[in-house]
């Protein structure tokens, strides 16, 4: 069983989407800028990581391909495509709408 | 789409796409400060994979190999089960084969939609052929109708220099090859600019007489043959694909305009009166059947206004090459009897997949602890039905593929046996294989998912702790299992039965019930009109010819007749007052009913002046005066052409195996000395006769006489049926032993069961014979519920089979008898053989083994 990190379900590739748009990233930057875009707050497990990647590329919202990374080495980046874009907006709207709907039944009186 | 795609791709390339993976987080862990913190790269791998969405195939990758491995395992019941596939699935698409090739598909003709055969009708009736001025008028006259007009005569001719060969020749109009659209194998076919006259005589040979007969020679194009002795140039072979108008195709093809090359005297061309050519034609573009039939009405009452053989209230009735040119009422036979023998190849698939999934179900109670321990390890019911399911995939495939082997060689022999023409291609199709495919994938519901489904509704984790005993025993008693052996038994029953009547038909037929007797009779034919002899000169020939054989010491006595029994040319008449019988009619010497030994029932036979007296069999006056008191009245019933003046005892002597049929019988007449044949009785052996009759005939050294003994005829006739009742009886007793196993099988696997049950009981005392009966219980009731439905189902099955072409006699009773005679017999053994077995073996040994 995979360890939990803390995310609702599904809002991993929604991290993974926004942190690839800017630029492709590979599998291990795209884990240390969540980790540091949330202030250490949320830590991406690897257990986690890849099958939400896999997903990504099986539903052809990003495309893979080999590299040379700035270390040298030969990494696998992660480029968004349009259809990823779509996706990205949607699942952000809808997130979007959920928080608001949640933060507005904690914040009643 | 692209989604799916890529997917679909991605199974492709797997391993590639794997190993970039591991590669990818390989990377990745040593980028690591921990490395140890990434986890196990094939788990996380096997995760990566479930978002591909290929899992399920996973498993029934997994489930297919263990299937497999199962069957490798157990040989004896892979070959067991593929062989009643085989069998059940194959019988199916025999059937099919049969039925897409030869009956519901037209003969392979050019623009086939416009092509329709014409009957001659009148209110009274209709009948098949028409005489040859009468297409010729009607050819003339109906521009806009009709496109073409074709005709052909089927005739037996002499082929060789001496005569020596008797071959079947079929004369046709020059437009003939044109309008069917094919051409030749070598040479060239008959066409309207090259034989349009009559004086240059030519011959197409057809294929299969050419490779069969002249073993495939090229050369023979050219050459000179002789037919009837008159030399003739052989323009060409047809093509092998060349269909027939009428199923049949010749040996041979001749103009029709050139008939007067070989019969000088032939009246066939000129004679109004002479019914003689079928007479097919091709609608006018945009015309349809019926509009030709009105347009041809008037043109026939043109035709009646100049010539008095020619009715005005005649018609042309046009039959669809889209129904096989047959008349409606035949069509409906052919359908419902192609629905009966699709049912009853239904049956035997249903009997084959009933009896497999008891054995699947047997085979998987032995398994239910295993299945259980999965349940307990968390699978889901689905999950196991899906495993179960997919276990027997790899029998039901072998079985389809056994059965597509076992369509192509019963096909290919069936028409071997049948005779079938060679245009008939009876290799697999898609189509077929479709079939074959839809089939299997019934059976593979009945053979894996009803037990499959049946297995997992029981509380397979219980059977962790028992053994599996409760649940087996369960399994053992569901009502499913017993509805299997219902459905195997009534089928079986089903099939038995109707094997027996097929049997029994055949029996009949050639117990000579046929109402005459052949055995010792002779046929003697001789074409005269062939020879140049006029009429009357014809009619003193064969009297001559008749008093020189009936001096002889062998001859007990000799008919003149137009159609001799078993193999004449003969007119059938469907009459408006008797629907549904065939009328067949024969002109005859009054001595025909002595030598064919068929009695008169009242009345008296023809004198020498008698033009318009017929004799009717007992079943036409039966049927058309509703009494057998009919002497004196006139014929038909609503015209008066003639006057009854005998009735004689039914003979179905043209169509023996035939049940709605009767006889009609009218006095010689002049123009029938054309085409009469002699019939002789033997006082001893027909055999005998043939040298007598030929030397006799041969009078006039000209004169190429052809005989033949009437129990070779009859030989020939009964091939059909025999070889039929023969199949259904093979059939018949396959699937009965698909039952016995079935039985079997239950009874045996009941009994192991209980061995325990029934080792107390004969330690407590009890008897044999209430033993077995405790044993045999559980069989009887779903056995004996199986022969009754079986029962019930062969009589509407009987009276479909009543009518053509199998007329048989309905609710046989020996049939019934034997049937079930069979059937328990083999029934009580199977089930009692098992019961024996444990009882002989001690079972109370069997209670110190646990």
């Amino acid at each position: 069983m995979p360890k939990s990190n803390g995310l609702p379900p599904g809002t991993l590739i929604l991290l993974i989407l926004r942190v690839v748009r800017p630029g492709p990233l590979h599998g291990y930057a795209i884990a240390q800028r969540i980790r540091a875009l949330s202030s250490d707050q949320l830590s991406v497990e690897e257990g986690s990581l890849y099958p939400a990647l896999q997903k990504g590329l099986a539903n052809g919202w990003m495309k893979a391909e080999w590299t040379t990374s700035d270390t040298g080495r030969q990494v696998r980046s992660y480029r968004i495509t349009a259809k990823g874009l779509k996706q990205l907006e949607t699942e952000q709207v809808d997130y979007q709408r959920m928080a608001d709907a949640i933060a507005a039944i904690l914040e009643s009186p | 789409m692209i989604t799916w795609f890529r997917r679909v791709w991605y199974l492709i390339n797997r391993s590639r796409y794997e190993r970039e993976l591991v590669r990818e987080m390989s990377e990745h862990r040593e980028s690591m400060h921990d490395p140890t913190e990434f986890g196990d790269t094939y788990r996380l791998l096997e995760r990566s994979r479930d978002a591909w969405g290929w899992n399920w195939l996973d498993d029934a990758m997994q489930d297919l190999t263990v299937g497999v491995r199962t069957l490798i395992k157990s040989p004896s019941f892979a070959i067991t089960a593929t062989l009643i596939l085989t069998f059940g699935i194959g019988l199916n698409l025999t059937l099919f084969q049969l039925i897409r090739v030869g009956m519901l598909r037209p003969p392979a003709l050019h623009d086939v939609d416009s092509w329709v055969r014409f009957l001659r009708a009148e209110p009274q009736g209709t009948s098949s052929t028409v005489a040859y001025p009468l297409t010729q008028f009607v050819k003339e006259h109906s521009d806009g109708v009709l496109a073409s007009v074709v005709l052909e005569y089927q005739s037996g001719i002499a082929w060789g220099r001496d005569a020596e060969e008797q071959v079947n020749a079929l004369f046709v109009s020059s437009n003939w090859f044109e309008e069917v659209g094919y051409g030749a194998a070598h040479g060239r076919v008959l066409s309207e600019a090259l034989d349009g006259r009559a004086d240059a005589p030519v011959v197409v040979l057809s294929y299969a007489f050419w490779r069969n007969r002249l073993g495939s020679d090229p050369s023979v194009v050219g050459r000179i043959a002789y037919i009837d002795r008159q030399p003739v140039t052989i323009a060409g072979v047809a093509a092998a694909a060349l269909p027939g108008l009428d199923f049949n195709v010749p040996d041979m093809f001749l103009p029709m305009l050139q008939r007067e090359y070989f019969y000088p005297q032939s009246t066939l061309l000129r004679s109004w009166s002479d019914e003689a050519v079928d007479m097919y034609g091709r609608l006018a573009p945009g015309v349809s059947s019926a509009a030709a039939r009105e347009a041809l009405r008037t043109i026939i009452q043109a035709a009646a206004a100049e010539h008095a053989e020619v009715k005005k209230d005649e018609w042309l009735e046009p039959l669809l090459a889209s129904h096989n040119f047959m008349r409606d009422s035949e069509r409906q036979a052919v359908l419902a009897v192609i629905s009966l023998l699709g049912a009853l190849t239904t049956l035997v698939l249903v009997v084959a997949a009933a009896n497999l999934g008891n054995l699947v179900m047997s085979r998987a109670t032995g398994r239910v602890r295993e299945l259980g321990v999965r349940m307990a390890l968390g699978a889901r019911r689905e999950r196991i039905v899906r495993q179960l399911v997919i276990e027997s995939v790899p029998l039901v495939a072998m079985g389809a593929l056994g059965s597509l082997g076992f369509a192509w060689a019963a096909a290919t022999v069936i028409a071997a046996l049948g005779g079938f023409p060679p245009y008939m291609d009876f290799s697999i199709r898609w189509g077929t294989v479709m079939v074959a495919v839809t089939l299997a994938l019934l059976s593979l519901v009945v053979v894996g998912l009803l037990p499959a489904w049946k297995i997992a509704q029981q509380h397979l984790i219980d059977a962790v702790k028992d053994g599996g005993q409760n649940v087996s025993r369960t399994l053992d008693r569901t009502l499913m299992r017993r509805v299997m052996v219902v459905s195997q038994v009534a089928g079986s029953c089903l099939l038995l039965i109707i094997a027996g009547m097929m049997i029994r038909s055949v029996q009949r037929a050639i117990a000579s019930s046929a109402g005459f007797d052949y055995e010792q009779a002779a046929v003697l034919s001789m074409p005269l009109g062939r020879y140049g002899m006029p009429v009357d000169a014809r009619r003193s020939y064969w009297y001559q010819v008749k008093e020189r054989i009936l001096a002889n010491p062998a001859v007990e006595s000799a008919a003149i007749v137009t159609a001799a029994p078993l193999g004449g040319r003969v007119n059938e008449t469907n009459y408006n007052a008797t629907p549904g019988l065939r009328t067949l009619t024969q002109s005859v010497d009054p001595e025909y009913f002595a030598t064919m030994q068929i009695p008169l029932v009242s009345g008296r036979l023809f004198t020498a002046n008698d033009p318009d007296a017929v004799i009717v069999s007992r079943r036409l006056a039966l049927e058309m005066y509703g009494t057998l008191d009919v002497l004196g009245r006139e014929f038909p019933k609503s015209a008066k052409e003639a006057t009854i003046i005998g009735v004689a005892a039914d003979a179905h002597s043209i169509k023996v195996d035939a049940n709605d049929v009767a006889e009609l019988y009218r006095p010689l007449k002049v123009e029938d000395f054309s085409y009469v044949e002699l019939v002789v009785r033997a006082r001893t052996d027909a055999d005998r006769l043939l040298p007598i009759l030929r030397e006799a005939a041969m009078m006039d050294p000209r004169v190429i006489p052809a005989t033949r003994a009437m129990h070779e005829d009859f030989d020939k006739h009964m091939q059909g049926p025999r070889m039929a009742s023969g199949l259904s009886a093979a059939i018949g007793l396959l699937t009965l032993a698909l039952a016995c196993l079935g039985i079997f099988g239950v009874v045996s696997y009941g009994v192991a069961l209980r061995t325990k049950e029934i080792g107390i009981r004969v330690a407590l005392g009890a008897q044999q014979p209430a033993l077995l009966r405790a044993i045999v219980r559980q069989v009887l009731t779903p056995v004996f519920v199986g022969v009754v439905i079986g029962i019930i189902l062969a009589i509407p099955a009987g009276m479909v089979l009543q009518s053509e072409p199998f007329y048989l006699e309905n609710a046989d009773p020996i049939a019934f008898a034997a049937a079930l005679a069979v059937f328990g017999t083999a029934g009580a053994v199977a089930a009692l053989w098992p019961a024996f077995q444990v009882l002989r073996s001690n079972p109370v040994d069997a209670l110190r083994h646990s």
